[in-house]
């Protein structure tokens, strides 16, 4: 029952982000609309009530089951495209490898400055 | 007798008329994924998300399932991606105190990393030719997938395009975390997570889980941050 409470936690936050998405027109989706109502919601709550922390910890736990359904259409839909597989291939693995490195020194320097800035005061 | 063979063959057709069908299927690949994952010892080049999608294309294939009937039954199952991003919220708050001792790494980091993430993609596949819908289909390659799908159509990308490209660059960010987490080095657990987050989208940050409660926290913290920044930006970037 408290898991299905929970659950109608998150549909509620889920509609509510979704409301918000077509009154104000953002180009944001509901989900994550409501993941950042959320997050604010609990920040001024100060605590997670069991219900929600059981719901929400069973839904991430089968994120990978959810988003089966879009990969397995790789299989049977992408083949309109593949003249162009090289350039593809290239923007995705030579891309995704610069990002995540840019990602890592990025982060990894405004740390260690910030770090060192805060030693200062 | 050659009748009923023939009823026989007939039967997952006839079966799929109903979504309970595609759920059953989705259902099994993900358990076989899972169990095939453990059994191969866990190995990083192969999330098990590859695994059970390969299983479940395989198993609609044998099956000769019409591939649009399991897509529209498995909307069952993709319905519940919505409440699932308002879920990743509770980490989110949980881990509150770490993201707050360093917002301002994060509030740097994050507009140049996303934007980076999608202008690599763009330009390298533009240098070698790729048309304007497959640029679109590219673009938000970063962003977790309810998103990503909203902004492709925006753009006029092909949204199985985006899926692939989707899933490619979640297994790679993921790989590529996990070397030059070595190479570089970083440790920062924080730092990883952001990283699988703004890179990998839900294939990262499903490994940042892995990693720890923390990583998961900055995974999170880094995929709603890029989706929403990439959702604002793309759409202005690609009208100049």
């Amino acid at each position: 029952m408290s898991m299905l409470r929970g659950f109608l936690i998150l549909v509620l936050f889920f509609l509510l982000g979704e409301a918000l998405r077509l009154v104000f027109q953002v180009p944001v989706s509901g989900g994550v609309l409501g993941m950042i109502l959320m997050t604010f919601t609990l920040m001024l709550r100060g605590r997670v009530s069991d219900a929600l922390a059981l719901s929400s910890q069973a839904l991430i736990s089968i994120l990978v089951l959810l988003i089966m359904p879009g990969v397995v259409g790789v299989f049977f839909m992408a083949s309109r495209f593949s003249d162009q597989w090289l350039a593809m291939a290239a923007a995705l693995l030579l891309g995704t490898f610069l990002s995540v490195l840019s990602t890592l020194l990025l982060m990894k320097g405004v740390m260690r400055l910030s770090a060192r800035e805060q030693g200062h005061d | 007798m050659t009748e009923l063979m023939e009823r026989f063959v007939a039967v997952p057709d006839a079966l799929s008329a109903s979504p309970l069908f595609a759920i059953g299927l989705t259902l099994s690949a993900f358990f076989a994924g899972s169990w095939l994952f453990t059994r191969m010892g866990k190995p990083l080049w192969m999330p098990p998300v590859v695994l059970s999608a390969v299983i479940l294309a395989a198993v609609i294939a044998f099956l000769s399932v019409d591939y649009l009937r399991y897509q529209e039954g498995s909307r069952w199952i993709t319905l519940l991606l919505g409440p699932a991003t308002v879920a990743l919220g509770i980490p989110l708050y949980q881990q509150i105190h770490h993201i707050r001792a360093l917002w301002i790494p994060i509030v740097v980091t994050l507009p140049l990393a996303a934007t980076l993430a999608a202008v690599y993609a763009v330009v390298i596949a533009w240098a070698m030719g790729a048309t304007p819908e497959v640029l679109a289909s590219l673009a938000p390659k970063s962003v977790t997938a309810p998103i990503a799908i909203g902004i492709t159509e925006q753009l006029g990308g092909s949204v199985p395009l985006l899926m692939g490209g989707l899933l490619i660059t979640g297994v790679v960010a993921t790989l590529f975390v996990d070397l030059l987490a070595k190479w570089l080095p970083v440790e920062d657990e924080r730092i990883l997570g952001f990283a699988l987050g703004l890179n990998g989208h839900a294939i990262g940050t499903a490994r940042a889980f892995e990693i720890s409660h923390t990583a998961g926290a900055f995974a999170s913290l880094g995929m709603g941050l890029t989706g929403v920044f990439t959702a604002l930006m793309l759409p202005l970037v690609f009208r100049l």
